[in-house]
């Protein structure tokens, strides 16, 4: 895989190429299955709010964007984390397509799967456990795979996307699962130096994703590798009830998710544990000590699973109007 | 030269060494060949670390090696100072120490230090606080520091580590210097790290503390607690940010998130002179900090309660008994700032000793060289020393090295060494 595609030349050259033109109605595709999936599941779709006195302080040193909102700081959306837990209060099932802005450190400029200006397909099921998160996950990802291939075959020709690739996906065989001590060992074994307590990093992402020819769930995280609302696993104290999806062919990542803490005290430890100060989520918090409801859910990155489908060189192609993380752009 | 003062620190002697670089090692020369040498009769020791003394042996091993090596006598120019500081490559066992929002590092102070420091090829921490209180950009700003400190470094050698503390997070300074153009020189040259600030010499238990005027509390008020107290009749408030709150789980997961956050920076890691320090820089090290940094009680150039600076925490030569033999990379500050107490601090287990108020003097003094000659004094002494001791690099540094009237031991009880 290329993964020195250039950034877009200009925005009319961008899209008024036939490539473009095929991935943006394979993306108008995947989120009109999305809609039929969920709605037909009992799914509520909700619309996320874009800015807010706090948001998910996320992980690997990604940098929010302050608002001034009259005077107060705000920050631009970095996933609706904090608001699908809220959201759980009107709705037991709801999901939304949600934008986020994080401005990725510069070195994620050449991964060609960073954005600073994305969407994720968020969803978020009240009283669920991680295995229910993973099958919603699953079952979405195979409805959306195949009505791409049902209904985009033009596009994928112009892309010169072969829909045998999803053969494998589609075959009705459940996505596997590893726990990520499970893949630390298997990078070791390769010689790639992956750091045992964090993130599968990127190279080592590629290296699992190219060796499978079907998505596959990646699970039980370490706890300094997440943020605070990724629940610790009570019988594996250090492990997290988490999981991301891996595309295969090197892709690498589609989705992260996890069942969630929403317990008060073990909320304002993780904080902590987490570098966080619990003085600025005090909205999040006053509804969570009143009580939320117990949850698990994920989101999906919609531009990585266009990529995917598409067999995109770069995920910012999956983009009208992309933004690579310290590229200045429309 | 500023009105800045330090009291309780040998700050003549400092601003002398920033006048007079590596001659002040030495008695004044007009005394050579009129005045009969010996002792000199001072003030009774002001620690257990002072009032140690370093014991080079008759016998030497290592110098016969090295004699081996060179094919002729060593001599304390053969001593290589070198060394891996937190991940760092620095000229010498120093670094900079943080300090951080305090008045007393005025606009030019916190960058001359930061020149020089970078010039010297040592490591420089910059303190917590400053963007809230300061700014990201502009004059007296963290990236003013970093940029005159990156101006002046060799290539390969040096790093600059930026503390962030509690409120810090909330303008996310760590990150905003990882995502940085202006610090991507650094990143890619694994010239960057960030020091989580667990606490602090000066004033453990605390927060930092700096006093604002009232137009700039009003600013801050948001962020952090004010404390109008201070100055009944003026405008000047007491600006306190918090101290954090650790335990064992929390200091290793924050720990293991840096690594997972910003995994081409250093890692480094900053304890109060806490009872339990031992403890705590062992869970530093096993979570994967590249260096512990421990401030001793006597330390620190900040704002601080009297009664906080009179009687809490542990001396520095407590918390190096404590933490006896270092799992990792140990740093150590505390009223150091000159050769024979830096040396014995690296005998006692440190890897490298700090400059703070002694680096503030020096370049308060003479902010285009004070800080380099301070330091050119120093090496010299470092050479001295440790050629003394028939060693010739400063790892090789052991407690055998140091005598003191109670032994070096790790006491068996707390109470043994209080009487020392």
């Amino acid at each position: 895989m290329d993964t020195t595609t250039p950034a877009p030349a200009d925005p009319r050259a961008h899209l008024t190429s036939p490539a473009t033109r095929a991935v943006l109605r394979v993306q108008h595709r995947v989120l009109d299955a999305v809609r039929e999936h969920l709605g037909g599941q009992g799914f509520t779709e909700m619309l996320p709010p874009v800015i807010g006195p706090v948001t998910d302080p996320g992980a690997r040193g990604a940098k929010q964007v302050d608002v001034d909102y009259y005077g107060h700081r705000y920050k631009l959306m970095t996933s609706a984390i904090l608001y699908k837990q809220a959201s759980l209060t009107a709705f037991d099932r709801i999901f939304c397509i949600a934008p986020n802005v994080r401005l990725e450190p510069l070195e994620t400029s050449s991964t060609s799967r960073h954005l600073a200006e994305f969407h994720q397909i968020d969803v978020e099921v009240a009283g669920a456990t991680r295995d229910d998160a993973t099958r919603v996950a699953e079952d979405l990802v195979v409805h959306v795979v195949r009505r791409v291939v049902e209904r985009c075959v033009p596009e994928l020709e112009v892309l010169g996307r072969d829909p045998d690739a999803f053969t494998d996906l589609l075959s009705g065989r459940a996505f596997e699962r590893r726990t990520h001590a499970a893949a630390v060992a298997d990078l070791h074994e390769t010689g790639h130096a992956q750091n045992p307590d964090a993130e599968i990093d990127w190279e080592g992402e590629a290296l699992l994703s190219a060796k499978a020819s079907r998505p596959f769930f990646l699970t039980d995280y370490p706890k300094g590798s997440r943020g605070f609302y990724d629940r610790e696993n009570p019988a594996a104290p250090g492990r997290l009830l988490n999981f991301d999806l891996l595309a295969p062919e090197g892709y690498g990542e589609l989705c992260s998710g996890s069942e969630r803490e929403h317990e008060y005290a073990a909320i304002v430890a993780r904080m902590r544990e987490t570098g966080e100060n619990p003085a600025k989520y005090a909205w999040y918090l006053k509804m969570v000590r009143e009580g939320v409801p117990s949850s698990a859910g994920f989101g999906i990155g919609l531009e990585r699973l266009v990529r995917f489908l598409c067999g995109l060189d770069a995920v910012w192609q999956a983009s009208a109007f992309p933004k690579i993380p310290g590229v200045v752009s429309p | 030269m500023t009105a800045l003062r330090a009291d309780t620190f040998p700050e003549q002697a400092v601003r002398e060494r920033a006048r007079s670089g590596a001659a002040a090692v030495f008695p004044a020369l007009s005394d050579y060949g009129a005045a009969l040498l010996g002792e000199p009769v001072g003030p009774p020791p002001a620690d257990a670390l002072d009032a140690a003394r370093l014991v080079p042996p008759v016998f030497m091993p290592l110098r016969l090696e090295k004699l081996i090596d060179l094919a002729r006598e060593p001599l304390h120019g053969d001593v290589d100072l070198t060394t891996t500081v937190g991940g760092f490559t620095a000229h010498l066992p120093l670094y900079l120490s943080a300090f951080g929002s305090t008045s007393a590092v005025g606009t030019d102070l916190g960058r001359a230090a930061a020149a020089q420091a970078g010039a010297l090829g040592i490591p420089m921490v910059v303190g917590e606080n400053v963007v809230p209180v300061d700014g990201y950009n502009g004059e007296r700003s963290l990236l003013a520091r970093i940029t005159a400190y990156a101006d002046h470094a060799p290539d390969g050698a040096g790093g600059v580590v930026v503390q962030q503390s509690t409120e810090d997070a909330d303008a996310e300074v760590w990150n905003r210097v990882y995502s940085d153009p202006a610090t991507r020189p650094l990143l890619e040259s694994g010239r960057l790290g960030f020091e989580l600030k667990v606490g602090q010499g000066a004033k453990p238990g605390l927060g930092g503390l700096t006093v604002v005027d009232r137009a700039q509390a009003d600013r801050l008020a948001d962020r952090f607690a004010l404390e109008p107290l201070v100055d009944p009749e003026g405008d000047r408030v007491l600006r306190c940010a918090s101290p954090g709150t650790f335990t064992e789980e929390i200091l290793r997961q924050q720990v293991r998130l840096m690594r997972n956050n910003y995994p081409r920076a250093r890692v480094w890691v900053k304890l109060p002179p806490g009872r339990d320090v031992a403890a705590a820089a062992d869970v530093a090290w096993q979570a994967g900090a590249d260096a512990v940094t421990v401030d001793g009680a006597e330390g620190g150039s900040g704002w601080a309660p009297t009664a906080s600076l009179a009687g809490v925490g542990l001396p520095l030569a407590e918390c190096l008994r404590r933490i006896g033999s270092p799992r990792g990379c140990l740093l150590v500050s505390g009223r150091v700032w000159e050769g024979l107490r830096a040396v014995k601090c690296l005998a006692a287990g440190a890897t490298a000793t700090g400059l703070g108020r002694a680096a503030l003097l020096a370049v308060d003094e003479n902010p285009r060289s004070g800080l380099t000659r301070l330091v050119e004094a120093m090496t010299l002494e470092l050479r001295l020393l440790i050629s003394a001791l028939g060693k010739y690099h400063p790892s090789t540094l052991s407690t055998e090295d140091l005598w003191s009237p109670a032994g070096w031991a790790v006491p068996t009880s707390p109470m043994a060494v209080a009487q020392v």
